[in-house]
């Protein structure tokens, strides 16, 4: 599993490439943990490269959610592959979280 | 035993040679004893080479004395015979004098005669003894070609004996050849000297001591016989030259060797002393690894044993803390290991010392601390310091510091047996944390067994019994311990409450929070007396959902989530009103419409939203159910199955094996579904825990 991080002015985006289970559930931990990361307006998550998401992988996520709320920073998922989205949506985090199809329609949100 | 035997036998040869040359002796010129006068000379050297032969023989059957004894005992033994033997010749020749004083003793004189024989026979009996303990000491630690050549020199030794018998005819030079030839043999054997390097200091200027007594004694017999060869007065036989000078000169020059060879070793002797004092300490280090013993124990043994070894004059041994990885309730307090040390240089050290390494890990030696200036502000002027960190691939222990005052103090072999400690010393505090680990993780297994014993019997055991329904329940943890869990209980009115879920992660923590789940269950479960109408007596779905969510949120980690189904099933009605809490869809067979389905429903996870908006995000739902209905409960880990090439069970499988057991009993279905996952996965360990309830509806009446 690997994380990118392409900060571009009020955006950041974090490319996952891989497999987010419970040992890489900590290399994205230390990411979104970054006090910076709550200066952006919206941080994208490109979920392309994503193969498989474990509950680890998704615990980071949630736990995450209501920190960046709170500071106003939108969290958008894009480019998910099914199985991945199946997983998000059985647990009901579509409903949570903010999943588009593609970067233009993140870029927008 | 024959060796026993036969020293008895060459004891009484010896005896009996010796009185036939006394009495040979004593008859030269008269009769004794009425025996004639005059023996022939050939039968007084037959007797006289009998008597050294068997005193040689007897000598050569004696046990190895260096078995069981060290060289010290063995050489004093010597000396103390040769005392002996030496005290009983000045005795027997006191004697003689003193008879010999009142008159002009004649040749032939049997005073003289007597003592005479004696005498001889005392110096083949010193010979003999002294010839063996050389032995003992030329083949100590030799090869089996020294054993030969020592046989091959015992040999000849023997056949010099029968020189003066039957060859007294041979030309000199034959015999001077042979001679020389058995000498130049002598002190090849000489040369073998290894046991002198086993003697400490002290030792070796014994063994001087004692060469030097036994050469005196050999000395003054050889020096009495020299004079007797030539004494008129006796009219003895000549002894057998040959042998006896060659025994001397092998007994004489051995014994010089030897001290030449000890002499010459002293002045080095100290290096052995080192060499032994190192191995010693070695010793003991891993003997202290053994046992088994503590860190600070291992550390003092390292202090003391390199202390001591190199004569430092000053030491210090900083122990870096515990290494953080290895749990340990209480960490033993490290001593500060210090030797000689100021307070005031300790000090200087601790700022020091760290600057001197600067992350460096090899060891540091400097041999003119005066003139280099690399510590500075100690109390005494110090020549030389060696600093040697402790340190595996991984870990760093510690320093030790080594000062003395003299220059050039650490010479490479110095710094060849510090390494060796230091490697040790690491190598066995390694060990010491590889079976504290290997205790700390015994002992969590034996938790984790306890643990996995509760949740055992967290499982219901016996599943609610009614003629309008049949449940078989499946469950299986990837580890000791799991993170699914289920329940059921029959409420009044032919009702039954089932509950399903997966706790995020696995393991112990996991575990925990299916126990916590199973009492919020019950908890939500007891009937509300304010209730007016009878089914508001329990709370529905998505009221049980919101509750247990509120209960979660004080207990829950922040990035766990607890996914959850819960079905309150009504008989009466003939239907049921169910809450899905991010769980998986529950399968579904219907009978009538005879279709495999899943109720594909929205519902969050447990503990996702903790701030009461929650109830936003789960939904009641209802269902009428007819005879014959199938519902299929279970968790992901039965889904998300994989088989060797990393495929998962999925959706579609599991509905496939519905439809083709429905007709079957719950059991019957469960037992056709968990075999087709097991056969899924074939060979592969489970890779999350797994649970399968199976629910069918029949058509029986309840009893009313």
């Amino acid at each position: 599993m690997k994380v990118t991080a392409q900060p571009a002015d009020t955006t950041l985006t974090l490319l996952l490439d891989g497999e987010l289970d419970a040992s890489s559930a900590v290399v994205l931990d230390t990411e979104l943990n970054k006090p910076e990361l709550l200066n952006y307006k919206r941080v994208l998550i490109d979920c392309q490269k994503l193969s498989y998401i474990s509950s680890a992988g998704l615990g980071v996520f949630i736990s995450h959610l209501q920190r960046l709320q709170d500071s106003n920073v939108k969290l958008v998922f894009y480019n998910m592959q099914e199985k991945v989205f199946n997983v998000f949506e059985i647990l009901g985090l579509d409903s949570l979280m903010t999943i588009v199809p593609t970067e233009q329609e993140a870029q927008a949100a | 035993m024959p060796t026993f035997r036969r020293s008895v036998w060459l004891l009484a040869g010896a005896t009996g040679c010796w009185l036939l040359l006394l009495l040979g002796t004593l008859s030269q010129g008269r009769t004794v004893l009425g025996l004639p006068a005059d023996w022939p000379r050939w039968l007084l050297l037959l007797a006289q080479g009998g008597f050294a032969a068997s005193v040689f023989l007897y000598a050569r059957l004696q046990p190895n004395p260096l078995v069981g004894h060290g060289f010290l005992v063995v050489l004093r033994r010597l000396f103390w015979r040769g005392l002996v033997l030496t005290g009983l010749l000045v005795g027997v020749q006191t004697f003689v004098q003193l008879t010999a004083a009142h008159a002009l003793p004649l040749p032939g004189d049997s005073t003289a005669t007597v003592g005479y024989t004696i005498s001889l026979a005392l110096f083949i009996i010193l010979l003999a003894q002294t010839l063996y303990v050389w032995r003992s000491l030329v083949s100590f630690r030799g090869s089996s070609r020294l054993q030969r050549e020592w046989t091959a020199f015992e040999l000849l030794l023997g056949v010099a004996l029968l020189f003066q018998l039957f060859v007294w005819n041979a030309p000199d030079f034959v015999r001077v050849a042979v001679i020389t030839g058995l000498g130049l043999f002598g002190v090849y054997l000489s040369g073998h000297q290894r046991w002198v390097a086993y003697l400490s200091q002290g030792q070796k200027l014994q063994a001087i001591l004692l060469q030097l007594g036994v050469l005196g004694f050999l000395l003054l017999f050889l020096f009495y016989l020299r004079g007797a060869q030539t004494n008129p007065v006796l009219l003895a036989p000549p002894t057998q030259q040959a042998f006896l000078v060659l025994t001397s000169f092998f007994a004489v020059f051995y014994a010089v060797a030897g001290l030449a060879v000890t002499l010459f070793n002293l002045p080095i002797a100290d290096v052995y002393e080192q060499r032994r004092a190192e191995i010693l300490s070695l010793q003991q280090l891993s003997q202290i690894i053994q046992r088994g013993q503590t860190a600070a124990e291992i550390y003092q043994a390292l202090f003391t044993s390199a202390v001591q070894t190199i004569h430092a004059d000053t030491a210090w041994l900083c122990v870096q803390s515990q290494r953080a990885d290895v749990a340990s309730p209480q960490p033993a307090p490290m001593p500060v290991l210090t030797h000689e040390l100021a307070s005031a240089d300790l000090a200087a050290l601790q700022t020091q010392v760290p600057a001197l390494l600067a992350g460096k890990q090899d060891e540091i030696v400097d041999n003119d601390l005066l003139r280099s200036q690399r510590l500075t502000g100690l109390s005494q002027p110090f020549g030389s310091v060696a600093v040697l960190p402790l340190h595996s691939a991984t870990h760093h222990y510690g320093v030790l510091v080594l000062l003395k005052k003299e220059q050039a103090g650490f010479d490479p072999e110095d710094l060849s047996i510090l390494h060796t400690f230091t490697t040790q010393t690491v190598l066995s505090l390694e060990n010491l944390q590889l079976a504290q680990e290997a205790r700390i993780s015994q002992s969590a297994q034996d938790e984790l067994r306890i643990a996995a014993l509760v949740q055992e019997r967290l499982i219901p055991k016996h599943l609610p019994t009614d003629n309008w329904f049949e449940i078989s329940t499946y469950a299986q943890a990837a580890k000791e311990v799991g993170g699914d869990f289920y329940d059921f209980l029959h409420l009044p009115g032919q009702r039954l409450a089932v509950l399903i879920g997966d706790v995020s992660g696995k393991g112990v923590t996991a575990a925990f929070h299916t126990a916590q789940m199973k009492g919020i269950f019950h908890a939500l479960m007891q009937p509300n007396p304010l209730a007016k109408k009878d089914r508001d007596r329990y709370p529905d779905p998505q009221r049980f959902m919101m509750k247990a969510n509120e209960a979660l949120t004080h207990c829950l980690e922040r990035s766990s989530f607890i996914t959850a189904a819960f079905y309150l099933i009504d008989y009466e009605a003939g239907g049921f009103s169910f809450a899905r809490a991010g769980h998986c869809h529950t399968l579904y067979y219907h009978s009538i419409k005879e279709e495999v389905s899943y109720f594909r429903s929205e519902g969050l996870g447990l503990g996702i939203l903790r701030d009461g908006s929650y109830g936003r995000h789960v939904k009641n739902q209802f269902w009428d159910y007819n005879p014959g209905d199938v519902m299929v409960v279970y968790t992901d880990g039965i889904l998300e199955a994989r088989n060797a090439e990393g495929d998962e069970y999925g959706e579609e499988r599991l509905a496939q094996m519905l439809s083709e057991s429905f007709y079957q009993s719950a059991e019957e279905i469960n037992r056709h579904i968990r075999h087709d996952v097991q056969e899924f996965s074939k060979g592969l360990p489970l890779h999350d825990d797994q649970t399968l309830l199976v629910i069918k509806f029949k058509a029986a009446q309840p009893q009313s």
